[in-house]
């Protein structure tokens, strides 16, 4: 199946997330429950990382709405696919819409309705992809979590660089070239001088408006 | 086993993500976004990852600094396995050698 290979590399993605959030003190029945419900790697990985005891509400909710506000662009593309499809069938679908079920549920729509099929938009093959995504996901996130207690202090093996390792990955996959890249060069500059002058986590807010403030004003150069 | 802050938290964080995965369906599809709308739209999750790593970029340490800068160059070269484990590896050897 074409997505087997999008699976495998989602484990030790899945595996690094649920370490990480024993170590910041979430139990394995609730970081399963962060995975299940929440289903976005992306924001649990910025969630756990700005974890604390007892967490910060506000700022883990402002900033898992940030990191997923990309979900409402990846809704509108699929929408024009979704218009045979009743309402009911349509929201319980969306709830599995993460960006590895959008890419192969809209590439393989664009494919049939290329090769002339109707409907272009298979709830098959999409569902299916879908749910091994959040299977997969759910359950080494899981896994993750069961073995994290086991690797001990996480910064003496230079574990806490997985974070990192994995967002500057993610970013990669985000990359439109360097003038699309320049607001993240403002956010990096203005989290990293809040986070040196202001206590608290307020750097993280600072920064990532400072840089959707730079991509508004730079959009008219276009 | 679960804390009632970080049940709320989690509840509230999974409401926010699902409306952003309705949200596009039901708002934006018969919408044509202006220029100025859609590029803070795709710069967004960008501006928000890097800012939570920010930190990493002004640590003090610079056995630390270096880790960073080998797992940027693997970041824009492999995929997410090998970058994770050079990372690893790199933050743990340099902080063990350099301190």
């Amino acid at each position: 199946m074409s997505c087997a290979p999008v699976l495998l590399g989602t484990i030790p993605y899945a595996l690094v997330l649920g370490a990480q959030a024993t170590q910041k003190g979430l139990s394995t029945v609730e970081l399963s429950m962060m995975t299940g419900l929440n289903f976005a790697g992306g924001s649990e990985f910025a969630a756990i990382q700005l974890w604390t005891s007892p967490p910060h509400i506000l700022l883990i909710v402002a900033i898992t709405f940030l990191v997923n506000s990309r979900h409402l662009l990846m809704g509108a593309a699929l929408a024009p696919f979704l218009r045979e499809l009743s309402r009911r069938k349509v929201f319980p679908a969306l709830f599995f819409m993460c960006d590895e079920s959008w890419a192969l549920g809209l590439a393989d729509a664009k494919q049939r309705a290329a090769a002339g099929i109707a409907p272009a938009f298979s709830p098959r093959y999409y569902i299916g992809a879908a749910l091994a995504m959040y299977l997969t996901w759910v359950s080494f996130t899981t896994l993750g979590a069961l073995l994290g207690p086991m690797l001990g202090d996480v910064e003496t093996y230079g574990f806490d660089m997985a974070f990192p390792a994995v967002f500057l990955v993610l970013m990669r996959g985000m990359w439109k070239g360097v003038a699309a890249a320049r607001p993240w060069l403002v956010s990096l500059v203005v989290a990293a001088l809040v986070y040196l002058f202001v206590p608290g986590a307020w750097y993280v807010a600072a920064g990532a408006v400072a840089g959707l403030v730079a991509a508004w004003l730079m959009a008219g150069d276009a | 086993m679960i804390d009632a802050p970080t049940l709320f938290a989690i509840v509230l964080m999974a409401g926010v993500t699902y409306l952003t995965r309705i949200g596009g369906y039901v708002v934006l599809r018969n919408r044509v976004l202006s220029v100025r709308a859609t590029a803070v739209m795709e710069a967004a999750p960008g501006c928000v990852l890097i800012s939570v790593i920010a930190p990493a970029f002004v640590s003090r340490n610079p056995a630390d600094l270096l880790a960073l800068a080998i797992t940027l160059v693997a970041a824009t070269r492999l995929s997410m396995l090998p970058t994770v484990v050079i990372g690893v590896a790199s933050a743990g050897l340099l902080r063990h050698l350099i301190g």
